[in-house]
Formats: C-alpha cells, structure tokens, sequence
C-alpha cells in the first residue's frame, strides 16, 4: 500500500516462428510492460524488429475506416453502444467491409459536396446578376455595338452626371435603377467615351462587369431562386442521408475500429523489440506479484520454445510504477498523479492524502449545513461527469470532504450555514442568533470551539499548528526512510529539519499555554497523568524570558542540536532548510484563517439575512429570505473552493517536498482496454 | 486607552492588507503564466496550481501578525 507494485526487469527470447504467438499471448495478459529496443552499435547482431506481414494490410483498413469516421463526423464518446460484438464476428471480411463502405460515405458525401457546389455557383450568379435585375435591358443588349461604348456600375452622384452629360453629347442614352441603388448604365456614342469614362470618374463611378447570359436579369434570377430552393431541399435530404447512415453504421465502425486497433498494435509490436535473424528478444517489466503466472502461461502456451531470463534491476533503471491500493484509496491516486506520477522509489502517499486531503478540508468547512451540501454537490458531480475519470474522482473528494465538514461541525464547532446551534454566554448583544433562539427550541449541541470569538481562534490556530507539526513531521519521517539508504546526508538533514520542527512546535504550545491547558483536563488521573504533570509540562515550561516571551530549555536544546545537525552534514546553505520548515509550519495557520474567514463571512451575512426578514415587514422580509440563499451559496461556493484548494495545496507543497519526487513513468502494460469488443 | 486601541487596530488592518496585497500582486504575474503553460500542456496544470499558491503563505504572515495584534486589544 505504501510502495509501488514492484517489478521484475524479464528477457524472453524465442525464435522468429514463435513470435506472431508470443505477441497474441502477451496482449492477452494484458500485465507486460515492454521496454522500447533501443540499437546499439556495441551490438551489431541484435537490430529493431520490422512489423509482421499483415501490419500493411491492417493499416491500410483502418486508415480508411478513420477516413470515413472524418467524413461522417462520427464523435466517438457520443455513441452508445448495446453490447460488444464478438470479435470472430467482426473478423469476417472486414476489410471488404470496410471498403464497401468508405465507398457509400464517399457517393453520400459526394452528392452533397456536389449539391452545394451547385449551391454556391447559383448564388455567385445572382449576386452577379443582381445590380441588373432593377433595370428593363435584357442581357444580351448591353454589348455587340460597333459605335456604342457601354458603361455599367454604380456612381455616387448621379445628379452631377445627368447634368454634365448634355455637354459632352446627345447622343447617349442613361439607364438608371428602379431601386434606390444608384445603379447606371450609360450607352453613348464611342467617340465621345473617353470624356465620359472621366465624367463618371468625377461622378465616383465603380464598374459592374457585365454578367454572362441573354435575356432579362430579372426572369432569370426568379428562376434561380426556384432552382436554390430545390437545391436546399435535395441538400437536407442529403444530409440526412448521411445521418441516418452514420446510425446505422456506427456500432460497425467503433467495434471494427477497436479490432483493427488491436490489429494494429499486435502486427507492430516487433519493432519495440530486438531481433536478429532468426530470433527476437522481449526486454519488459513485470509486476513481481504476476510474474508467476505470466511465465506459466508462457510455458505451457509455447511448450517451452521461449527462453525466459529474469535479470537483476541495477541501480540506475527505471521500473515503471504502477499503484496497488485498496479501492477506497485508488480514487485518490488521480490526486497524487495531478502532481506527479509517484517515481519507483517513492513511498506512495495516496494512502496519506486520502485520510488527511478530506481532513483539512472538512475542518477549513468545520459547518453541517454545508458539510451535507458539498455530499449533495459532490454526488451530483459525479453523476454529471460519471464518463470523466479524473472529474467523478473529484466529486468523491468532495463527497468524503463533506463528511468530515460534517462531523467538524457537529461535534467541534457545533453550527449550521454559520449559525451556532446555541449561544452558551447568552449575552452577546442583541443581533446575536442561534439556532435554539431561532426555533424557539433548545438544541443542546454546544459549539467546543467559538470560531467567532478571540478564545475560540487561539485555539484553532493551536489546532492548525498541531496538525502541522503531525504532518510536516510525518513528511519528514516519510524522507528520513527514503533517504536512509540512498543518501544519508540527506536522511540527518531530515532528522535535523524533526528536531527544529519540534522545537518550533514546542515554543508555541507554551506561547498558547492558556489555550490548550483545558485540553489537557480530562486527562486527570489517568495513567498518563504523572508524566504529564510532573514531568513533560514542568520541563516545557522552564525556560527563560526573552522579550516578555517564555522560550523553554526544551525548545532552545532542539532547536540548536537540530541547527547543528544541519549545519554539520550541509553547511550554511542548511539553514535556507530550517527557514524553509519555519515558513512551512506557519502555512498551516491557513487552516485556522479559511476556517475563521468563512465563518466571519456568513456571520456577517447571517445578520445582514436574518436582520431583514425579523423585520416584521413582509416584503423585507421575502427580500430577505432570497438575499440570505443567495449569500449562502455564494460563502459555500468560495468556502468549498478555497478550502479544496488550500487542501491540496498543504499536500503538494509543504508535505511533498519533504519527500516526494515523482516523476514516475506509468506502468503501462502492452495489451488494450476493450470497449467495443469481445474476445469470447 | 481607547486611542491606543484604534492603533493597534489599524495596525493590524496594515499587517494583514499590505501582506494579502503582495500576495494578490505575486500571484498575478503567476496566474497568468501558469494558465498559459497549462493551455499548452495540460500536464502542467498540478505544477501550474502549486506556484499558484505558493505566495499564499505572505498574507497568512499578515494574518498571524494581525491576530496577535488582535488580541493585545
């Protein structure tokens, strides 16, 4: 639960006519990670291995296949599929299969590229066409004149060019636009053309060429429009077409994608090993715990062909990881992975993170009302996204946060939506409320820690320090055992760093001396009593005073042993470590600040909320009643928010870097996770 | 007496608003290049949230000073 699943670095040998088996047997297992062939020029015997025979073949098939699923637009996650089809089922034919089709998706889309080719060339027309519809001239009279010089296109004054063009000649005649477009079409005697072209130039003229055609633009722009409206209606009918056959074919291609996949997958796996002529060799990992049963399987499969070789792991290889958790845990793997694949070597945390993520969270919460809002909100999540791994992972987080919100609530801090259940003092102020005032019934859950009050964040920020010192110090534990063996420098740093944490630890303890005193009550008289009071609090509490400040012997003796400790294996540079771990147990405090944060804030709403709707007025105080849900949700939304990520940020930042690395390489097993298909 | 509280008031809203204000100016500049690393690589998102947090730790600084301020009212 701790370490990584370990591996077996493994070579098998076998001869070249074993290999199509060999891959067949291995994909079944589906627990073989294989490591890529790399060619050495040490080596010359040994080269990459080249794909088997059908790989082109296959490839080819799915190339197509994917090409159809481009055309028809198939989104593969959308598709609903009734059961897996057996592959013996798909086997047969597939290809023709597949070449039957690629034929029909190509005549569909075809037909509708051609439709709407068509489409577009009839609108090109008539926008072509258009300036010339106001206009009575047919097509065909615009051109074909010896003496006649046509000008067609817009001018911006018109005016001015009716006006003007009695003084260049008579002899011309202007058509002009029934619509208001200031369309023109000036037909004049060619030798006066050229002091028109710079008449119409003055006149802001812009020439509309002449579209190709005979008769009158209006008919035939009536009768394009008619011919659009055909053309829309066969491009619907097309496109549903294509839909329906994209139905009826989708189970088809996703199982005979899955198939030709795998094909694929198995036809190409040679070239990850190494071979030489007659023989290849398989390089791979393999979890310890099924090493047994892959060379069973091996062995009885082949007949004992295949020569398999366990090879000891060196020092400097890279297994890769792969998490063994009980289920409960394994949720919270996508967690630690978010970070960082956890290396080999590492301890793995996901155990940890998921007892003390949803701890602090829930604490930062420390409400029942929003601890049962996060269940709901997180069971929704993950019923919303129930496809995604990684989102119906954080949905459980929240779900597990909102217990322990919960919990806090109820038996800690004793409130619901930042209202106390009772009010123990009773007399503070008018605006105070509970929920036992509210009700006008006695809820006798008292509230052990005040979030509101002076005592109340003392000892939260007490609770915060000690949670702290547990967790850094359980990080540094977790390094110390590490590094133990790799390097021992690094194992007296972490022994050091223990040391100056405790001392810190120790010197707030008595700086709260007052607040965590009462804590200690009922302890009286048990067995731990003695050594409590008459050793461990005298001892802390001897100390000497510094500034008005009591610094205990305790604390002083660790912190300096610790120092030099550091200082002895790292030098000066050390004492960035102890800084470090300083600033890191003071980042706990963020515990105490979310906690007291939300709580002031739905405070502050609560009196705003119920302020309005005691009122006495009706009207108010409906206001009021939608203003405080509306407040509510808005400090349940940036309370879950904040403390989740404060949470996870307490993990990735001050407890990994005591020991975490990461930067694993995922076990990755060569084989493939059937969604369409079945082998039985 | 009232007088000296005022000041110990006011000097705690300093502590904590000049401490959440580095805070907010750090993690502006590392919002933003942390969300463009995570467009580009979305491996990058749980490092990109890590620095994002990071100067989180100055206004809790503020915050512990504010609050021993706070009870010495």
């Amino acid at each position: 639960m701790f370490k990584p699943q370990e591996m077996q670095r493994t070579l098998i040998i076998g001869a070249k006519q074993d290999l199509e088996n060999t891959i067949e047997l291995l994909h079944t297992l589906e627990v073989v990670h294989i490591i890529d062939f790399k060619p050495s020029d040490a080596d010359e015997q040994l080269h990459l291995g080249v794909p088997t025979k059908k790989a082109s073949g296959v490839s080819q098939s799915l190339l197509k296949l994917r090409s159809s699923v481009q055309m028809l637009a198939l989104e593969r996650q959308k598709q609903m599929i009734s059961e897996k089809i057996s592959e013996e089922h798909i086997q047969r034919d597939v290809a023709l299969k597949i070449q039957d089709m690629e034929l029909s998706v190509l005549s569909l889309i075809e037909t509708k590229t051609r439709i709407e080719e068509h489409f577009r060339k009839l609108d090109e027309r008539i926008h072509q066409v258009q300036p010339f519809a106001s206009m009575d001239v047919p097509l065909e009279d615009y051109q074909g004149y010896d003496h006649v010089t046509v000008f067609t296109g817009y001018v911006r004054d018109l005016k001015k060019l009716s006006e003007n063009l009695p003084k260049i000649t008579n002899n011309y005649e202007l058509f002009t636009s029934e619509a208001d477009d200031q369309m023109v079409a000036l037909f004049i005697q060619k030798h006066s053309g050229e002091d028109a072209g710079k008449l119409l130039n003055e006149c802001g003229f812009t020439e509309v060429k002449l579209p190709e055609g005979t008769g009158l633009p209006k008919q035939f722009i009536e009768k394009w429009v008619v011919q659009k409206q055909e053309l829309s209606e066969k491009l619907l009918q097309t496109t549903k077409d294509i839909l329906e056959f994209r139905k009826r074919y989708a189970e088809f291609i996703l199982a005979s994608e899955e198939y030709l996949t795998i094909q694929v997958q198995k036809a190409e796996a040679p070239v990850l090993f190494g071979t030489t002529e007659h023989s290849f060799v398989i390089d791979c990992w393999i979890p310890k715990d099924e090493i047994h049963d892959v060379l069973e399987t091996l062995e009885t499969n082949m007949q004992g062909s295949l020569y398999i070789q366990k090879i000891e792991q060196k020092h400097d290889d890279e297994p890769p990881t792969l998490l063994k958790n009980p289920r409960s845990v394994r949720r919270f793997e996508y967690l630690l992975e978010l970070y960082s694949i956890p290396n080999y070597r590492d301890i793995d945390p996901s155990f940890i993170l998921s007892l003390i993520f949803p701890l602090f969270f829930g604490l930062m919460i420390g409400d029942i009302g929003y601890g049962i809002l996060l269940i709901l909100f997180g069971a929704l999540f993950m019923k919303a996204f129930k496809d995604s791994e990684g989102f119906s992972n954080i949905g459980w987080y929240i779900i597990i946060a909102g217990v322990f919100s919960s919990i806090f609530g109820l038996f800690l801090f004793g409130d619901m939506f930042g209202l106390p259940f009772m009010l123990v003092h009773g007399a503070e102020g008018e605006t105070a409320y509970s929920w036992s005032t509210l009700l006008g019934v006695h809820i006798p859950i008292p509230s052990v820690i005040h979030k509101m009050e002076s005592l109340g964040m003392t000892q939260l920020l007490v609770i915060s320090i000690i949670a702290g010192y547990l967790h850094l110090g359980l990080g540094l534990l977790i390094g110390l055992i590490v590094e133990r063996k790799h390097n021992k420098k690094h194992a007296i740093t972490k022994i050091g760093l223990l040391f100056v944490l405790t001392a810190l630890a120790l010197l707030i303890f008595v700086m709260a001396d007052w607040t965590i005193g009462q804590w200690l009550k009922p302890l009286k008289g048990s067995a731990v009593a003695p050594f409590l009071w008459d050793i461990f609090i005298p001892l802390v509490k001897s100390g000497f005073s510094l500034g008005g400040l009591l610094v205990p012997y305790v604390s002083l003796a660790f912190g300096i042993l610790g120092i030099i400790l550091i200082m002895f294996v790292a030098g000066g540079f050390g004492l960035v470590e102890v800084l470090e771990v300083t600033s890191h147990l003071m980042s706990y405090t963020r515990l105490a600040a979310i906690c007291v944060a939300k709580a002031a804030m739905a405070f502050a709403f609560n009196m705003i909320g119920l302020g309005l709707i005691l009122s006495g007025n009706i009207i108010i105080g409906i206001l009021g009643v939608i203003l405080l849900i509306f407040m509510q949700l808005m400090v349940f939304a940036l309370g879950a928010l904040s403390s989740g990520i404060q949470a996870v940020r307490l993990h990735y930042v001050e407890f990994f870097m005591k020991f975490y690395k990461g930067e694993g390489l995922r076990f990755n097993p060569f084989g493939y996770k059937r969604k369409y298909t079945t082998t039985e | 007496m009232a007088a000296e509280t005022g000041i110990i008031a006011i000097g705690a809203g300093i502590a904590i608003g000049s401490a959440a204000l580095a805070t907010a100016w750090a993690q502006k500049t590392i919002g933003a290049a942390a969300v463009g690393a995570a467009a580009e690589n979305e491996k990058m998102f749980g490092k990109g949230l890590i620095y994002m947090v990071l100067p989180e730790t100055i206004v809790l600084f503020g915050l512990v000073i504010a609050f021993l301020l706070w009870t010495k009212m």
